[in-house]
């Protein structure tokens, strides 16, 4: 068993007006050579005289990294020769560092990691060696920037973790205002050093990397790294220690210069700078610059606000962003509903009119106000939408805007009271085929309401104010398959059914008050749900949420599948303010007659079902017979009917307090239309695999997914995290590397109840070095339909990881 | 214009005839390597700066000479490498702007040792330097050219620099006043770098009094210099009148001096108790130990002092290169000296790594020894005496010391700069046709005690001048 051992050598351009040395501008891009003069120049006879600004935020970053701050520091000459390098030296740190012995925490799927600092130094950066033709020019407007190097200690083991290191570093100086952390232009350049060596043994031989001007290089170059010494290691060779180059063409490193030929820098004390002495009156100034760092401010909003963590890590990504956010907060706006419009409906509009948010029309105060009107009732949320449009159309403030347009929504009920009965009155069919039983005709006079109101009434509560008027209370029934609705064949077979005559099935008491509408979806046996199926479902279940008219929505379902179909509306539906009630039954349904007095279990769970569906409990349940299920690693664990006897066929596994109702993973209303859905769902379903790992199970099965067009694996490992990686045939390693390069993820759940996690075993900590991610107490159909959800709301995969591992 | 010199840069005839008269000097005597005294004439004090002080009085009006590794804005800048041949200075050193400010004007570059490697100015690869008194010996170094200028009476002062003696020693062999200040109280912004932890920029003139003059406008803190250093209030303006309440040490022992210096010196100590001064006979312990440690520095900071001449942004560059590499290979080959390429090399072995600690780290506690050395003496005297140099000035050439006695040599005049504390050179007379000095040595910023007994002494033995060079200058008289 091999372990890794990786450390970062990071170089940041500090953001400083002049260079280190000299008066010189310090900025990219200009024509080369315009930023020059004598010192930066290493004309004979200059000095260099020191930045008081470079070494003030030198001073900060090492203390935003935890690191012990030398009380005096001092410059060391660097010895070696390059023809953009000035002075033939580089004046660096080396005797004393500014900042040494500090650490950064990690966080690396939602686990923190601490990473160790060796230490932190300024020095000066070189200028530019440009070969062209038969030519090398040179550029010196960089040389004299200041630079600070920022090294670790090998306390990473995959280029994953070097990866998350390097994003997590680059929020850290872009929030302190130190550096903008472009890795393409150059201000952000890391190298890394690399080796292996049998568990236990300690270091291996070094192998520096080099050229990689992006994270997503850094991580490909050091996975494909590991891998090449690890070859080496197996086929009994040694590791050459040498410094090798990341080619970005060929995906692979290239030897650069063996160690026998590395430079001696001669490092001796700087003579023409003095050593810097950080007393109290400077320490305290860079203290007072210490802004609140990234990790610790998305934490905060995750507690103070009760954000998703994927919520959190996108406002606080930019200080800029979090700052807004923030203000909104502060001047009144609801947290939830500002972190949900910024992530999904402004930056929309920020996308479509090309503008950022702090350059364009939406100020803080602008959307503060928006979202209070909203939250006020005085506007509803679909003029809520046209007004932010407005916004970014017209540039004027949203109380502007609703008392141009008279969007100002009609809050009085009695005043609306009054448009509902106009429209009572002038509707008298409509109202008599709803008081003989037919609810269709409500929507129409909703929308007549909605039509005398110009719009300014909110429609639910419209609706509402009509249900009350006409004494109604709705249940949507859907039939989804199963048992439930299907009808045995005098030869044992079920074959496909729907509901009818429901209000027969009810008690009396119930069925006076409540209105049934039921709607077909198919008819097919619940086995043979297939992506358009499910698009279908969730379709109707929006499209019924949206009207607002229901009291509950009941989706008889069959039972091989539910455990699936119920995690996959949680993932969407989580918020509803109605109760989705899903139910089943393991006895088919039996001729009308007689069902409805047998008290069949069909019958008595579709009774059930209808209770919790008018119960105002909101959310998502599984009710079977008397138990109100968790639509949360819900499994199905035996056959046949509830019995006095039998418990029923379903069980919640790792569940203290079941959960119905919470944060779904779509987050904001579902806009897509059926057929683009249906594509989603087909799209993401097949870049899953669901994979139960098995004694024999061989690493290249995977990997010939992979080939297929593979791109998430859910992993069901045996116990809490263990699965062969032993150099075998049947060790799973070659597909996580495999996979990696190919943008791979695998989530890893378990065959047994119980949690997931990778800190108890020692394969689940070799799991987790090969990036996999362990889901913790969820099982693989709530994991599968998670990952579902979140592939179609994701951009990237990165989000989708983001997003799986999200708390509840 | 007040001036202490009489200038006789009155008009555009007299300016010619100055001209001419130095040309004439310098084609025998090989002192500067440049010579352009029109800027002369427009000599304007920029009273903002000089703030009326006596000793800007003194200065202004006067031309003065400046060591070619000294810069100067449009003069050449050569150190008398071939390297650096034909480069022009973009800019002034502090020292120079602070001289202009007061009113004096650089009226050329004098010729020295490459880049200040030497002891006899017979290491430049652009002239021959000789000196004044016999031409067929050398001028010292490595600031033989300034020291030329001044004994030969081209020029009333130059500024030279001094890393391990290279303004006393040559100021001894030419009969002037040689200044070396306390580390970091002149700026070294503008001086090319040889060993920048020991050398400093300082003053060679023909007496006493402008000697100081030039000290006190050359004497400040400088912002392009961060290891510059303020003179310490309460000595700024400290009493430099020629007195004998001093308490002067003089190192005794066996020094190695040869018959004539030893004689001089012994005379001279002498002269001291009979001028009333309280003189104790001192040891110096560490005195043999500063040679080899002053190269071992020395050495070790040329080597990165010295790398930044490629070639590739000015200065000498090879006609034809396959790549970067070769070009700085080839440029650091044709452009450097023997004796530059040979403190490279040593400077490079002393600092490798895995040998620091036997030689570069070793010389650094040398360095630190001779320091308490130097702190313990000056405890119980005011000043210290030795000698300048072994010999009186040699012959060029093979008649002369060899490279490696020269550098034993330095051990009198290495030891200040090791200690940053200042030290002055002075004229004591003439034996056999050339001049005898003695080196005074006092605590950091305490020059005015070098200048207080300087002042004693000029007035027992008034410096000299070579039969053959009357001074182009004439002493006008104190001012009020």
């Amino acid at each position: 068993m091999y372990q890794s051992f990786i450390g970062l050598e990071i170089h940041i351009q500090l953001l400083t007006e002049t260079k280190i040395f000299c008066g010189c501008r310090s900025a990219f891009g200009d024509e080369p050579n315009t930023n020059v003069c004598p010192v930066c120049m290493g004309y004979p006879g200059i000095l260099p005289t020191l930045n008081q600004r470079a070494i003030h935020l030198a001073y900060l970053v090492a203390r935003a990294l935890n690191c012990t701050l030398a009380e005096t520091t001092g410059f060391d000459r660097k010895n070696y020769f390059y023809p953009d390098l000035p002075k033939n030296y580089q004046i660096s740190q080396f005797a004393v560092p500014l900042g040494t012995g500090g650490y950064i925490d990690v966080e690396f799927h939602r686990k923190r990691k601490r990473v160790r600092i060796h230490e932190v130094h300024l020095e000066e950066d070189a200028g530019k060696m440009i070969h062209a033709g038969d030519m090398s020019l040179l550029d010196f407007n960089r040389a004299g920037t200041p630079l600070l190097e920022i090294v670790t200690e090998p306390d990473m083991e995959i280029g994953e973790e070097a990866e998350t290191l390097l994003q997590q570093f680059r929020r850290l100086v872009r929030y302190l205002g130190v550096c903008d952390g472009n890795m393409e232009e150059g201000s952000m350049r890391c190298d890394a050093n690399v080796s292996i060596n049998r568990r236990g043994a300690g270091l291996g031989s070094k192998v520096e990397i080099k050229n990689m001007n992006s994270s997503r290089f850094v991580r490909k170059a050091l996975n494909h790294e590991i891998a090449r010494q690890q070859e080496i290691l197996e086929r009994g060779g040694t590791v050459v220690q040498e410094t090798r180059l990341w080619n970005e063409n060929r995906d692979l490193t290239e030897t650069m210069r063996v160690k026998e030929s590395a430079s001696d820098y001669r490092y001796f004390p700087e003579p023409d700078l003095p050593p810097f002495s950080a007393d109290d009156h400077f320490l305290a100034a860079v203290e007072a610059d210490l802004v609140e760092l990234p990790a610790q401010r998305r934490e905060r909003f995750v507690r103070e606000y009760a954000l998703a963590e994927s919520q959190a890590d996108f406002l606080c990504d930019e200080k800029d962003l979090a700052d807004y956010y923030e203000q909104a907060v502060l001047q009144g706006a609801d947290p939830a509903a500002a972190a949900s419009w910024l992530s999904t409906d402004v930056r929309k509009m920020l996308n479509r009119h090309a503008t950022s948010l702090f350059k364009g029309p939406l100020s803080v105060q602008r959307f503060a106000n928006l979202l209070m009107l909203l939250a006020e009732g005085r506007i509803h949320g679909t003029i809520a939408k046209q007004t932010l449009e407005a916004v970014f159309n017209e540039d004027k403030d949203p109380e502007v805007i609703i008392s141009e347009k008279g969007w100002e929504q009609i809050a009085d009920s009695g005043e609306l009271q009054r448009y509902v009965e106009e429209v009572l009155a002038q509707q008298p069919q409509a109202v008599q085929q709803i008081n003989a039983g037919d609810t269709r005709p409500l929507g129409f006079l909703v929308g007549r309401v909605m039509r005398s109101t110009s719009g300014r009434a909110e429609p639910q509560l419209v609706t509402s104010l009509l249900k009350q008027r006409l004494g109604l209370e709705i249940v949507h029934v859907l039939s989804f398959g199963g048992a439930i609705s299907g009808t045995r064949e005098d030869d044992g077979l079920i074959v496909p059914g729907d509901l009818r005559d429901l209000k027969q099935l009810m008690d009396d008491e119930l069925s006076a008050s409540v209105r049934f509408e039921e709607v077909q979806l198919g008819r097919f046996l619940s086995e043979e749900i297939t992506p358009a199926d499910w698009a279908t479902l969730i379709d109707a279940v929006n499209g019924r949420l949206r009207k607002g008219d229901a009291s509950g929505i009941v989706i008889a379902h069959g039972t091989d599948t539910l455990a699936y179909t119920a995690g996959l509306l949680y993932w969407f539906f989580a918020d509803a303010t109605i109760p989705i009630v899903l139910t089943a039954s393991a006895v088919p349904w039996e001729p009308i007659a007689e069902r409805a007095q047998s008290g069949s279990e069909a019958v008595r769970n579709l009774r059930a079902a209808v209770h919790r569906a008018t119960s105002n409990v909101p959310g998502v349940h599984v009710v079977y017979g008397d138990q109100d299920l968790s639509p949360i690693n819900l499994k199905f664990e035996r056959f046949g009917a509830q019995s006095d006897s039998l418990p029923g066929p379903f069980r919640n596994w790792n569940q203290t307090a079941p959960v119905y109702h919470g944060r779904p993973v779509i987050d904001g209303p579902l806009e897509l239309d059926l057929a683009t859905l249906t594509e989603r769902l087909e799209h993401a379903i097949g870049s899953i695999f669901v994979a139960r790992i098995y004694p024999g199970m061989r690493g290249d099965t995977l990997i010939a997914l992979i080939n297929g067009g593979i791109r998430y694996f859910i992993l069901e490992l045996f116990d809490t995290g263990t699965a062969s990686l032993r150099e075998t045939p049947f060790s799973l390693r070659q597909a996580f590397s495999y996979g990696a390069e190919h943008g791979v993820r695998f989530f890893c759940t378990s065959q047994q109840e119980g949690t997931v996690d990778f800190s108890e075993y020692v394969t689940g900590h070799e799991l987790w070095k090969e990036g996999a991610i362990p889901m913790g107490l969820l099982t693989t159909e709530t994991v599968y339909t998670k990952l579902i959800a979140a592939l179609i709301a994701s951009d990237s995969g990165e989000e989708v990881v983001r997003r799986m591992e999200d708390e509840l | 214009m007040k001036s202490y010199w009489k200038t006789v840069l009155t008009g555009g005839q007299d300016l010619d005839e100055y001209r001419a008269a130095v040309q004439d000097r310098n084609r025998e005597l090989g002192a500067f390597l440049e010579f352009d005294p029109t800027r002369c004439a427009a000599s304007t004090p920029d009273d903002a700066v000089v703030d009326g002080s006596a000793a800007a009085e003194r200065v202004a009006g006067l031309p003065y000479a400046v060591k070619d590794n000294i810069a100067v804005s449009g003069f050449s800048l050569t150190c008398a490498s071939r390297m650096l041949d034909g480069f022009r200075s973009p800019y002034s050193a502090t020292a120079v702007r602070r001289l202009d400010a007061a009113g004096a004007r650089p009226v050329g570059k004098t010729n020295l040792d490459e880049f200040g490697m030497g002891s006899a100015t017979e290491n430049s690869a652009l002239a021959e330097t000789h000196n004044p008194w016999d031409r067929s010996r050398v001028a010292g170094g490595s600031s033989g050219g300034s020291a030329v200028a001044v004994a030969a009476g081209m020029v009333p002062f130059a500024l030279g620099s001094d890393t391990g003696g290279s303004i006393r020693q040559p100021a001894a062999f030419c009969g002037v006043y040689g200044l070396k200040p306390t580390y970091g109280a002149v700026s070294r912004y503008g001086l090319v770098a040889y060993a920048s932890s020991l050398e400093g920029i300082g003053v060679l003139a023909a007496d006493v009094d402008l000697t100081e003059a030039v000290f006190h406008i050359i004497r400040a803190e400088d912002e392009m210099d961060h290891s510059s250093i303020a003179c310490p209030r309460e000595l700024l303006d400290a009493d430099s009148s020629a007195a004998t309440d001093l308490r002067i040490g003089v190192l005794g022992g066996e020094l190695g001096l040869d018959e004539v210096v030893a004689t001089g010196y012994g005379r001279t100590v002498e002269r001291l108790s009979e001028l009333g001064f309280s003189v104790t006979a001192v040891e110096l312990p560490t005195l043999e130990y500063s040679v080899p440690a002053y190269y071992t520095i020395a050495a070790a900071e040329a080597s990165a002092n010295l790398a930044r001449y490629n070639g590739v942004r000015y200065g000498l560059r090879p006609d034809y290169a396959e790549n970067p590499e070769e070009l700085v290979r080839g440029a650091r080959e044709q452009g450097f000296g023997p004796e530059v390429k040979l403190r490279i090399l040593l400077g490079t072995y002393v600092l490798r790594s895995g040998f620091q600690e036997q030689y570069y780290l070793r010389a650094q506690k040398i360095r630190t020894a001779i320091r308490s050395d130097l702190a313990r003496l000056f405890e119980s005297v005011d000043v210290l005496c030795m000698p300048v140099f072994p010999v009186q000035p040699f012959a060029h050439g093979e008649a002369g010391l060899s490279p490696f006695q020269q550098k034993l040599a330095d051990r009198f005049t290495s030891t200040a700069n090791l200690a940053g504390v200042p030290a002055l050179a002075l004229p004591v007379g003439v034996e056999r046709g050339l001049p005898l000095a003695l080196q005074l040595l006092a605590p950091a910023f305490h020059e005015h005690r070098l200048f207080r007994a300087a002042r004693v002494l000029e007035q027992y033995a008034p410096p000299a001048t070579p039969p053959d060079y009357p001074p182009l200058w004439v002493k006008a008289g104190v001012p009020g």
